[in-house]
């Protein structure tokens, strides 16, 4: 009697268990398959707003909505988009005409014009959270006809043509955003782009095609945006056919390796776009021990970037000599010294360390940064292996907010970071870097260098920077070698690795690549006509 | 004093001491916020920003202010009802709250829901052999669940059900490629109420995962909980003297023993209710689940001041409200009971 009760109460649950299934369809496998595409990425997006846009997720979604004046092609070269032609650049420098592009038309039917575009401008070097990356070289913007800009400069700038291309200076409607002309429209976006915004949360967007689009319309019938909160979810979403396309740079290691061979076994479509993130070490040049360039130096000998890269990413991080991508610095340039413990040693010897006293260095990694922390081990027993008598790491993982809040109070003796330019354009890597507004000698007291934890700067080194954006061509490359090979000697920063972006399909989506900017091209994406998905 | 008298005594003296709790909440909050390393303003224009541009945002964020009239400004807000906008978007809090929480509700209430059902049965089956197989069974599944890390079961349950088997989503509150109902917050609910057959489904099956994993760890509370009082209710002098009326044991169970033995499972499952609204993170990050824990998390590491504030706020005082709820749910059923 008193089971029946018992086995009664455990039939009715398999039953209710039974019913959720057959509504759910759980056991069909069935994945809900549309002529839409789902594109899949880390982190939430907080704001669509171009003007305070800084997370990869965000520009991605930004380059779907928008248009640049300018696009770099994956060769290198500044094509136009709503400009209409290449920048015109007066005898002196000081004048950049923009031709621009007519019959273009915002998302709310407002006509792109020169004075949209310099709405747009004005009101990223008002707000703009990245306008320090124009600096003061932008003096004035003008629209002296419907169809040209006009941007009057402080001083001559080669990269200013780079930073034509960035999604954060993509123009906005004046009608849509008058009423944030001083200040930041978060959760819509009207630009110019393929694709207009029809639904937007934190979470999830939702990306239909622009009929008024002035260019070639997108190829497929949509795009739905999801954010997934943790790698494992990314990379299973993906796996299980749940979303299209995953595009993060932040996919734990061993997950992206084993997509890497799932595309090389021709079970996932693998794109790679430009290679435009770079991963470094922070010394900290100002106070003991490293204040002396000898043990800086050391510590650069002691890394071995190929052993770090093969052990940290399966190779698929490459190991990086240099603080520009080679792809901007037009070839693979090495600056920074090889991996070489018995040197390391000897500069450790002759600064009074090694046989019984060994230099120890606090090495702080991001503690939410997986990838970090694998480096830092590795790192650690490198250096135990090769130089254990003479160096030794002690590592300490702090969270990332904590340590870019505290990298400008010189809290960190080594630290490791990663950066990723604004633009694509070595100016965007080395300014931030060693830019320095006052220093005294090696010690940079105010400026990009203090900013970034190491303090450094050397006599000359912001004059060499200053004066490398009024190149061009060979003569601008010899200068940012020069100004490169000052920092190598330097050693306040060591290069680890390159990061590229990737971004994996289904292979039933074609053709899956990016821009020359490392941003995926949405529009371009297709269902294969096999599965019979119309376009 | 009546009974009734003196549960409304102690109805009153609750309530009347909740906004105390929350004040002190708040106040640790604010407090333990503005010592953390880290600036909100940093965390919006990025620590590159020049100098000037972080001033005004400071200034307009009334982060220039001396901390005792932040301290001021922000409890004058909560005593209006208006917990701030938050540092990162300028959403007001509330919205962010009232987005968020009913996701973090749904999931928690059919988890519990699904946890009480599965454990209440499971805890019940061995009932009608002590010691026996089906009792040792329930007894290992209570410690079990228990005892089990609920990130690692997560991932274990994504991996197969969703990756390795794709039956289910991986995780999100909806299908991508569907809009959400529109109404409560509440999507089962809302896709009910708009007779809307492909959002319920779609609703249902990103449930599944998360609800039934939380179901599977809470599960083994209700079933640890209901055997142990189950067999004590059925070896008190009450049950003995219905056996001894001549009532059969299906009706000393069903009659006597059960009624005593959910009392306190009410107690638990209360507790829990009010525990899991924010503490359900583990499960809303592996499912990536877009409820309150999550976003705390998120403006956690922005270190957006008044969302967090307004969240935990919030939190504190629902987990307040249900365990008085409880309390006098319990004091209702149980006669026994005095204040």
């Amino acid at each position: 009697m008193k089971s029946a009760a018992g086995s009664s109460l455990l039939s009715r649950l398999l039953a209710l268990t039974a019913a959720l299934g057959v509504i759910t369809g759980a056991g069909c496998g069935s994945i809900n398959r549309t002529d839409r595409i789902t594109v899949a990425a880390a982190g939430k997006i907080t704001s669509l707003d171009p003007a305070q846009a800084s997370t990869v997720s965000t520009l991605q979604l930004l380059s779907a909505l928008g248009d640049p004046l300018y696009e770099l092609t994956t060769e290198g070269r500044l094509e136009p988009r709503l400009a209409a032609a290449q920048p015109d650049v007066s005898q002196d420098g000081l004048t950049i005409t923009i031709p621009l592009r007519r019959g273009v038309r915002f998302h709310d039917g407002t006509e792109f014009n020169a004075e949209a575009m310099a709405f747009s401008l004005r009101r990223f070097l008002d707000i703009g959270s990245l306008s320090y990356v124009v600096g003061g070289r932008i003096k004035a913007v003008e629209a002296p006809e419907p169809d040209r800009m006009v941007l009057q400069l402080t001083r001559p700038s080669t990269s200013l043509a780079g930073l034509l291309t960035s999604v954060n200076l993509t123009p906005v409607s004046p009608t849509a955003y008058s009423g944030h002309r001083e200040r930041f429209l978060h959760d819509r976006f009207v630009g110019t782009g393929p694709y207009r915004l029809t639904h937007f949360s934190d979470h999830q967007q939702r990306l239909e095609p622009f009929e008024d689009y002035w260019g070639e319309p997108p190829r497929n019938n949509g795009l739905d945006l999801i954010s997934l909160s943790n790698s494992t979810s990314l990379f299973g979403a993906l796996r299980s056919g749940e979303v299209d396309v995953l595009l993060s740079p932040s996919i734990d290691e061993d997950q992206r390796h084993a997509l890497h061979q799932d595309a090389q076994a021709g079970k996932l479509q693998e794109a790679v776009g430009p290679a435009s993130e770079i991963g470094y070490i922070t010394l900290l040049s100002r106070g003991e021990p490293l204040q002396r360039k000898q043990l800086r130096q050391a510590l650069a000998l002691s890394l071995n970037r190929k052993e770090i890269s093969q052990r940290v990413s399966y190779g698929l991080r490459r190991p990086l000599r240099s603080l520009i991508p080679p792809s901007l610095s037009k070839g693979r340039e090495s600056i920074w010294p090889d991996h070489d413990p018995s040197s390391a040693r000897q500069l450790l010897q002759t600064a009074g360390y090694c046989n019984g006293r060994p230099l120890v260095v606090p090495l702080t990694f991001r503690s939410n940064v997986p990838a970090d922390k694998l480096l830092a081990l590795t790192w650690q027993a490198q250096i135990k292996r090769d130089l254990a008598d003479c160096l030794s790491l002690e590592l300490d993982g702090v969270e990332s907010t904590t340590i870019y809040r505290q990298l400008g109070e010189g809290a960190f003796k080594a630290v490791m970071l990663d950066w990723r330019g604004s633009y694509p354009d070595p100016e965007a890597y080395l300014t931030p870097l060693l830019s320095c507004d006052r220093g005294e000698q090696s010690i940079c007291q105010e400026g990009e260098a203090a900013i970034s934890g190491s303090f450094w700067t050397a006599p000359g080194l912001q004059d060499a920077l200053e004066s490398s954006d009024r190149l061009e061509g060979p003569k601008r490359s010899d200068k940012l070698r020069s100004i490169q090979a000052l920092a190598a000697e330097g050693s306040a920063y060591i290069p680890v690795w390159l990061v590229a972006p990737t971004a994996w399909s289904q292979t039933s989506l074609m053709p899956l690549r990016f821009d020359g900017s490392g941003h995926l091209l949405l529009d371009e994406l297709m269902h294969a006509p096999s599965r019979g998905v119309s376009n | 004093m009546s009974r009734t008298g003196a549960l409304l005594r102690y109805s009153a003296t609750r309530l009347g001491l909740a906004p105390l709790m929350l004040w002190l909440i708040a106040t640790l909050v604010f407090l333990l916020l503005r010592v953390a390393p880290g600036d909100p303003v940093d965390a919006v224009l990025g620590s590159r920003a020049p100098a000037v541009a972080k001033a005004a945002m400071r200034a307009r964020l009334g982060l220039d202010k001396t901390l005792p009239d932040q301290y001021l400004d922000y409890l004058r807000g909560l005593l209006h009802g208006d917990l701030g906008q938050g540092l990162i978007n300028q959403e007001p809090v509330r919205d962010i709250i009232s987005r968020t929480l009913p996701a973090s509700l749904e999931l928690s209430v059919l988890a519990l829901a699904l946890a009480a059902v599965i454990g209440l049965s499971i805890g019940f089956s061995g009932i009608a052999r002590p010691e026996g197989k089906l009792d040792l069974a329930g007894r290992l599944y209570g410690l079990g669940t228990y005892a089990l890390p609920p990130f690692w079961v997560a991932m274990l349950l994504q991996l197969l059900f969703a990756v390795s088997l794709g039956w289910l989503p991986v995780g999100g509150r909806f299908p991508p490629s569907l809009m959400p109902p529109e109404g409560t917050g509440f999507y089962l609910l809302d896709s009910i109420r708009s007779l809307d057959m492909t959002a319920l489904k779609g609703t249902l099956r990103h449930l599944v995962l998360p609800a039934g994993t939380l179901a599977l760890l809470l599960s083994g509370t209700f079933t640890t909980a209901l055997r142990l009082n189950l067999r004590r209710s059925l070896r008190g002098d009450y049950a003995e003297a219905a056996r001894s009326r001549g009532l059969s044991e299906r009706q000393v169970v069903l009659r006597h023993g059960l009624p005593n033995a959910l009392l306190p499972v009410l107690t638990i499952a209360g507790i829990t209710v009010a525990s899991l609204i924010g503490g359900a993170l583990l499960i809303e990050v592996t499912f990536s689940w877009p409820g309150i824990a999550l976003r705390l998390q998120e403006a956690i590491n922005q270190r957006d001041y008044p969302v967090v504030q307004g969240i935990v706020v919030v939190i504190a005082a629902l987990v307040v409200l249900v365990s008085v709820a409880v309390d006098l749910l319990v004091a209702a059923l149980d006669p026994r009971v005095r204040y």
